[in-house]
C-alpha cells in the first residue's frame, strides 16, 4: 500500500483516486465475489403454517399447559395459574375448548389467555389479568373481591407463601423436579438431551430468581413452615362451609385455591415425596373442598 | 443469658430502615423484660451466618428473619414469650393471612416510596444508609438494596415513578429520533421531568394505580382495626405479632418526610384510624430515636432512648477485606463468570441426591461453562494483542506516508487517507 501512495501525488485528479482507492479497500475480492454469486444452490418452496388438530375450533379457546389428551377431555391443567382460570371459566358456566400451549406462543408471555369467539374474526388475545372482567361482562357473575375484605387478603396467602412453597418443591427439590416437572415442562419441547438439560436448568434458575426476591437465601424449612401456616389459615377460613365464604357456588377464590390444592394431590403427577401433600392432608375440609370441585371436570 | 438483637440501624427517627426489623424490635420489647436482651444496630448482614437481618443472637444461636424470631422466642421460653397464645380460630387465620398480605402489598409500596421513587430514594433513603453504614458498606450496600427494591416492584408496571429508567427512555427515544434523521439534533425537546410533574399532569396512568395499590393495602387494614386498640384484640386482649408486623411496615409508611409523601398522604387519606393506631404505638414502643442512641458510645445519650442500645462493634479488619474481595470479585466479568461455575460444581458435588445421569449432564454443562470463560478470554486477549499489532504496524506506515505528504504536497496533507485516521484515533485513545 504504501508505494503506491507514494505515487499518488504525481496524478493529476488526485481526489478522485483517493476516493476510488477507499471503494476499493472495502470491496470484496473478485475470487470471492464469485463463489458467493453462486448462492443460493436451491430455493425450497415455504412451509405452510403449522396445522393442529385445534386451528379449526371456533369456539372460545383458552390457552393453557395441558397435553393433547387432556386438551381432548377437558382435564385440568398441570400449570397452577392456568388451572386457577380454566376452574373458574369452568364454575361461572363459560363454554370454552381447552387447547395445549407454552409460554413462546402468549402474546404476553405468560399463560393461560383466552381467543374470545365473539365477535367473529377477533383474533385479540384476553390475556389472565383481563380475563375475570370479560367472565363478569359474558355470564354477569359478581365480582368477589367487593363482597368480602377478607378476598385479597386471603388471596395473599395463595399468591405468595403457598406459590414460594410450591415453585420450590416443584422446581429446586431435585427428585420432584426430575419425577414431576422435567416430564411435564422440559421433555415435551425437544428430545436433544443438551436442548433439555438447558430448558431444565432455565426453568430452575427462574423460580429460584423468583424466591430470592423476597429473602435472601432459600430456607427450606421456613417455606414449608409458612404453607403449613397458611394451609390451616385457608381451613379455618373455609370451616363446614361448601365454598370459601359460604357462597352457594364455587368462585373465583374457590378456583385458586383448586389450583393448588389439587396439584398437590392429584397422585398421577407422580410426586415423589411430596411434603406439601402431608401438610395438607391434615386438613380434611380442603381435602373434600377439592374432591368436591373435582367433579366439575 | 442476654439476647441480642441485631438490626439495620436508625433512620427518619424509627429504630431501624427496615420494616421487618422494626417488627422484631417491637415484638422483643413488648414480650421480653427490659433487662433480657440488647439491641445492635449493626446494620451488616454479614454478621449473622444466614446474611440476613434481623437477627437474633444467644450464644452461639442465630436465627433471621420475624417469624423465625417469633418461634424461637416462643419455644426458648416454653410459651411464656408468645403474644400469640390468646388467639382462637378466625383470629388465628387472620393473623396468619394478614401478616403474609402485610408483608407482600405493604413491602411493595415501601419499596415504590422509599426506593424506586426517585427523590424520594436520593433525598432521603441514600443519605440514611450513609449515615449508619460503616465503610466501605456504605458503598456497596445501598446499590444493592436499591436494585433488588426495583426488582421486586418491577412487575407493577410504575417504573415511572423512577427517573433513571425515565431517563434512559427517553435517552433511547432521543438517539432514535436523532436516527431517524428528520429532526435536528439541537430541536428535539428534552422536557425536565420531576415525580411531581409526572404524578400531576403527565401520568394520570400512575396516579390511578398507585390509588389502586394503596386502597388495596389500607382499607383491609382500616376495616378489621376499627375502633379497636389492637389489631385482632380489643385493649384487654394485648397486642398480637400482626400488631409488631403492621407497626412495622405502616410506621416507615408514616414516619419518614420524604420530598414526594405520596404513600403517607394515601394512608392518612385512607384510613384515618390505622394512621392514629400507628402514631399511638409508635411512641409508646419505638419513642423517638437519632442514630446517636445507636452508635454513641457515650451511655448517657444511649440511655434516653426507650430501647436498651448497645454499640455495635468496629468491622475488624478481616470482615472488611472479606467484604472488599467479594465485591470486587463479583464485579470483574470473567472472574464473576469462574467464582460462579465453582459455586456451582460445589453444589453438585455436594448434593448427593442428584442422580447419575443428571449429575453427569449437570458437570458437563458446568465444564463447557468454564471452556467458554477461558475461549473468551483468550477471544479477549487476542483481540487486544490485535489491537496493540495493528497500531505499530500502522503508526510505523502512517508516519513515513506523513513525512512524504508533508514534503511533496499540501494537498495530501489536508486529505489523510483513511486507515490513517484510524489509526491515529485508535493512538489517541
Amino acid at each position: 500500500m504504501t508505494p503506491e501512495r507514494r505515487d499518488s501525488p504525481g496524478q493529476t485528479p488526485d481526489n478522485v483516486s483517493t476516493a476510488s482507492r477507499a471503494r476499493d479497500f472495502f470491496s470484496v475480492p473478485a475470487p470471492v465475489k464469485r463463489i458467493f454469486d453462486r448462492f443460493p444452490l436451491v430455493t425450497y418452496p415455504s412451509n405452510d403454517l403449522p396445522h393442529s388438530a385445534w386451528s379449526d375450533r371456533r369456539g372460545n379457546r383458552l390457552y393453557v399447559f395441558t397435553d393433547a389428551a387432556g386438551a381432548r377431555h377437558g382435564r385440568p391443567s398441570f400449570n397452577p395459574q392456568c388451572l386457577k382460570w380454566q376452574a373458574y371459566l369452568r364454575f361461572v358456566g363459560i363454554d370454552f375448548d381447552v387447547i395445549p400451549s407454552n409460554n413462546h406462543a402468549s402474546p404476553s408471555g405468560a399463560l393461560p389467555f383466552l381467543i374470545p369467539a365473539h365477535p367473529v374474526n377477533n383474533n385479540t388475545p384476553i390475556p389472565s389479568s383481563k380475563l375475570q372482567k370479560w367472565a363478569i361482562e359474558q355470564v354477569h357473575c359478581e365480582e368477589e373481591q367487593q363482597l368480602d375484605l377478607r378476598f385479597e387478603v386471603y388471596a395473599s396467602l395463595l399468591d405468595h407463601r403457598i406459590r414460594n412453597a410450591w415453585l420450590y418443591t416443584l422446581y429446586l427439590d431435585p427428585e420432584e423436579f426430575a419425577a414431576v416437572a422435567k416430564p411435564l415442562y422440559v421433555d415435551p419441547s425437544s428430545n436433544n438431551s443438551a436442548v433439555r438439560t438447558a430448558l431444565a436448568m432455565q426453568l430452575q434458575q427462574a423460580a429460584r430468581t423468583e424466591i430470592l426476591k423476597t429473602s435472601s437465601y432459600i430456607d427450606v424449612g421456613a417455606l414449608e413452615a409458612e404453607a403449613s401456616d397458611a394451609f390451616e389459615a385457608l381451613s379455618t377460613l373455609l370451616g363446614d362451609n361448601l365454598h370459601f365464604f359460604n357462597r352457594p357456588n364455587p368462585g373465583l377464590f374457590d378456583a385458586s385455591v383448586f389450583a393448588y390444592t389439587h396439584l398437590i394431590l392429584d397422585e398421577k403427577l407422580g410426586w415423589r415425596r411430596n411434603r406439601l401433600g402431608q401438610l395438607l392432608r391434615q386438613h380434611e375440609n380442603l381435602v373434600q373442598h377439592r374432591e368436591r370441585l373435582l367433579k366439575f371436570f | 443469658m442476654v439476647l441480642e438483637l441485631h438490626v439495620w440501624g436508625p433512620a427518619f427517627s424509627l429504630p431501624s430502615i427496615d420494616a421487618q426489623c422494626l417488627a422484631a424490635i417491637a415484638y422483643l420489647s413488648l414480650t421480653l423484660p427490659q433487662d433480657a436482651w440488647v439491641l445492635v444496630a449493626s446494620s451488616d448482614p454479614s454478621v449473622s451466618p444466614t446474611c440476613e437481618l434481623p437477627a437474633l443472637k444467644n450464644d452461639s444461636t442465630w436465627v433471621s428473619r420475624f417469624r423465625n424470631i417469633v418461634d424461637y422466642l416462643r419455644q426458648y421460653s416454653n410459651g411464656e414469650w408468645d403474644l400469640d397464645q390468646n388467639l382462637t380460630g378466625l383470629e388465628k387465620a387472620d393473623n396468619i393471612a394478614f401478616s403474609a398480605f402485610l408483608e407482600s402489598r405493604a413491602q411493595s409500596l415501601l419499596d415504590l416510596s422509599l426506593y424506586v421513587t426517585s427523590q424520594n430514594y436520593y433525598n432521603s433513603t441514600s443519605p440514611s444508609y450513609g449515615a449508619i453504614l460503616q465503610w466501605p458498606n456504605q458503598w456497596i450496600l445501598p446499590p444493592k438494596i436499591h436494585t433488588a427494591a426495583k426488582d421486586r416492584t418491577e412487575h407493577l408496571g410504575l417504573s415511572s415513578l423512577d427517573l433513571d429508567a425515565i431517563e434512559e427512555q427517553r435517552k433511547r427515544e432521543h438517539s432514535a429520533a436523532v436516527a431517524a434523521g428528520h429532526v435536528p439534533k439541537n430541536l428535539i425537546p428534552r422536557p425536565r421531568d420531576t415525580v411531581s410533574s409526572l404524578l400531576g399532569k403527565t401520568s394520570q396512568q400512575n396516579q390511578f394505580k398507585l390509588e389502586a395499590l394503596t386502597a388495596e393495602l389500607f382499607e383491609p387494614l382500616e376495616e378489621i382495626l376499627g375502633d379497636k386498640k389492637y389489631f385482632l384484640h380489643m385493649s384487654e386482649g394485648g397486642p398480637t405479632s400482626l400488631d409488631c408486623l403492621a407497626l412495622g411496615y405502616l410506621s416507615l409508611a408514616l414516619v419518614p418526610e420524604l420530598p414526594h409523601p405520596w404513600l403517607r398522604d394515601a394512608m392518612r387519606n385512607k384510613a384515618p384510624f390505622v394512621t392514629a393506631y400507628t402514631e399511638r404505638q409508635r411512641q409508646k414502643i419505638f419513642g423517638i430515636v437519632n442514630v446517636e442512641h445507636a452508635l454513641s458510645p457515650n451511655s448517657a445519650k444511649r440511655s434516653s432512648s426507650i430501647l436498651p442500645w448497645q454499640v455495635p462493634q468496629r468491622a475488624r479488619l478481616a470482615t472488611v477485606s472479606s467484604t472488599l474481595y467479594n465485591t470486587l470479585a463479583d464485579a470483574i466479568p470473567v472472574w464473576k463468570d469462574i467464582r460462579m461455575h465453582r459455586r456451582i460444581k460445589d453444589e453438585i458435588e455436594e448434593n448427593s441426591e442428584i442422580a447419575g445421569i443428571e449429575r453427569r449432564m449437570l458437570s458437563i454443562v458446568a465444564d463447557t461453562w468454564t471452556k467458554d470463560v477461558w475461549l473468551s478470554v483468550g477471544t479477549v486477549v487476542g483481540g487486544i494483542a490485535a489491537l496493540a499489532g495493528y497500531l505499530v504496524w500502522n503508526s510505523s506506515g502512517g508516519e513515513v506516508e506523513y513525512e512524504d505528504g508533508d514534503e511533496d504536497d499540501e494537498l495530501q496533507f489536508t486529505l489523510p487517507d483513511q486507515p490513517m485516521q484510524v489509526g491515529d484515533m485508535l493512538a489517541g485513545l
